[in-house]
């Protein structure tokens, strides 16, 4: 491998990888205390598409993780910085809950859909609304398009399937903002100077995770908690630059190899 | 009336059918020049009759040719006999009479439609109301065919259908499902009832998605609506599966249509339209057809990319003018 510049960002995941719900993964506090006695900057990335940045944050310190509101950024985030870049009016396809990360953005006479995962707005009036604003030219963004994810009752549909539904109505493509887009991962890097090649990113998931940021020229590393499944590293070539048991091993590669 | 303009896609030479019916024999057909062909010389004064009636004669002879041993017409329904519209919808001028005029011909008569939001019953009633005499058993649809399938295949499904269409699989076993059969649900659809579709094929060791078509969106008075086919994109997403789309363009709903109606694919004409659905489904599977300009129909159709019907026409009276001229000739 030919030699790769200091390490000066560490991106971290956090459901499955600091956390499963309401659990720390043990020893995930420490070790990022530890990660954070080194000079590199921490960035917490999520894929959210209900839980707005303060749920988040509170959830964290619940579990005593050392984490500062401006160090996280969620696809909600990424949702809002694409909608005030491209100064567009959203008709909101979100959960309730995640409507206080797109406080003071206007949303009358929409020009766009911002597509999350709302079950309560998946019904065939509210989707044929945003179906005709889309097919009248507004941008669809969708904050990811997961297919399904695990509810305590069973399998559930993600976003993913309705916003393909409406990609296929209008024959358009949706801009996609969470993971595994290489775009997510820069923007959260903004403000720190850094290239790609000079960070590493950390999950449990292997293609949103790893793939995505090693298709951007990152390092990734996977951890064996959260959603791990044996030999979910063979998913993705190249394969991730590192498998390991968890997030405090991760640290403590880092700390041995990379500084 | 010009044939080339009319029939014909490609502007330069003369082409096969038009060798035959300028009575002329080329060794190079693709080659041979416009101005040497008797409908396409340019027009003289002085011959001006002559002219006029060698160009009739040459349509005469397209149309001949084109419609010969035709014996049955499968008529597509929405578009075609009527607009969708308030109160079930109009008539499209003709239409009713035209239907009136196949059934005393003694031609064969079918409808293929893709209609999902209505059983046949309700279907059938509409049209009554409209004017047309036509009765159920006439028409070729989707849910029936998926009922034919289910059957056949020993299939028990979970119904994502217009409550308006579930009578056409009364009496079938549902329960404990193994396989979704999706329809246009309209209000129907939700996040629970598509969640609930998602759980019974994600579960299923060989998903079966049938799809009663594969629509984007149709057209109603307040304005453009969701059809089946986003719904079903979403389920194939979901579970990653491919959809077995029942309905037209699906070459066995087609080959159903002629069995049912009891003709050969090569002595049946479709009327439809839909350039792709209609004339493009009907013509894989070795029919002829004819594209209307009335419902979905748009100009650029008769220049589509993949697609060319035998001919186009105003409407299904103009249509049932020509067949019944030459169908037999």
């Amino acid at each position: 491998m030919a030699a790769r510049r200091a390490l000066k960002a560490v991106l971290v995941d956090l459901s499955g990888t600091l956390h499963i719900e309401d659990a720390a993964v043990p020893g995930a506090q420490d070790a990022l205390k530890r990660l954070r006695a080194t000079p590199v900057a921490i960035r917490f990335v999520t894929n959210t598409t209900k839980e707005n940045k303060a749920e988040l944050l509170e959830r964290l310190r619940k579990m005593n993780f050392d984490v500062a509101e401006h160090e996280i950024f969620t696809s909600l985030t990424a949702a809002r910085n694409l909608v005030q870049e491209k100064q567009v009016r959203p008709m909101l396809l979100i959960d309730d809950r995640a409507l206080p990360d797109f406080e003071g953005i206007p949303v009358n006479d929409p020009n766009a859909v911002v597509i999350g995962l709302a079950p309560e707005h998946f019904n065939y009036q509210v989707l044929n609304e945003a179906f005709r604003l889309i097919l009248n030219g507004a941008p669809l963004i969708a904050i990811h398009k997961a297919r399904y994810y695990k509810r305590k009752d069973g399998l559930a549909l993600g976003p993913g399937p309705f916003v393909t539904g409406l990609e296929y109505a209008t024959d358009t493509k949706a801009i996609v903002v969470g993971k595994p887009e290489g775009k997510f991962f820069l923007e959260a890097l903004r403000g720190i100077d850094c290239t790609p090649d000079e960070v590493i990113m950390i999950g449990d998931d292997c293609r949103d995770d790893v793939g995505g940021a090693q298709s951007i020229g990152m390092l990734g590393i996977l951890v064996k908690t959260g959603k791990y499944r044996t030999a979910d590293e063979e998913k993705i070539n190249p394969a991730p630059y590192l498998t390991c048991e968890s997030f405090p091993h991760a640290v403590d590669h880092i700390l041995q190899h990379l500084l | 009336m010009c044939i080339h303009g009319n029939l014909m896609k490609e502007p330069k030479g003369c082409q096969p059918r038009d060798r035959q019916m300028c009575g002329r024999s080329f060794s190079l057909w693709t080659t041979f020049p416009r101005s040497l062909c008797s409908h396409h010389a340019p027009r003289k004064v002085t011959r001006a009759n002559g002219a006029r009636r060698a160009m009739a004669a040459a349509v005469t002879a397209a149309w001949a040719q084109r419609l010969a041993g035709v014996r049955g017409l499968l008529l597509d329904v929405s578009g075609v006999l009527y607009d969708g519209g308030d109160g079930g919808g109009t008539p499209i001028p003709g239409s009713i009479e035209a239907v009136a005029r196949i059934k005393q011909s003694g031609l064969k008569l079918r409808f293929c439609t893709n209609e999902s939001q209505k059983s046949r019953d309700k279907f059938v009633g509409l049209l009554r109301r409209l004017g047309f005499d036509i009765s159920v058993n006439e028409i070729t649809s989707p849910a029936p065919a998926a009922r034919q399938i289910l059957k056949e295949r020993g299939l028990r499904p979970y119904l994502l259908v217009h409550d308006d269409v579930r009578s056409e699989f009364e009496g079938m076993d549902t329960s404990d499902p193994n396989c979704v059969v999706i329809g246009d649900a309209g209000d129907g659809f939700s996040y629970q009832s598509m969640n609930e579709a998602f759980r019974v094929l994600i579960n299923l060791e060989n998903p079966v998605l049938l799809s009663l078509g594969k629509g984007r969106y149709y057209k109603e008075t307040d304005g453009l609506m969701l059809d089946v086919g986003p719904y079903m994109r979403a389920l194939e997403y979901a579970c990653d599966i491919h959809a077995e789309v029942v309905g037209k363009p699906a070459p066995e709903f087609f080959r159903a249509a002629l069995k049912e109606m009891g003709t050969e694919a090569h002595e049946t004409l479709m009327i439809g339209d839909d350039i792709v659905g209609d004339v493009g489904g009907a013509r894989c599977c070795g029919m002829r057809a004819l594209q209307v300009r009335t419902g979905k129909f748009r100009p650029s159709d008769e220049h589509h990319p993949e697609v060319q019907a035998d001919g186009y026409v105003n409407n299904l009276a103009e249509a049932v003018d020509l067949v019944l001229q030459f169908a037999d000739k």
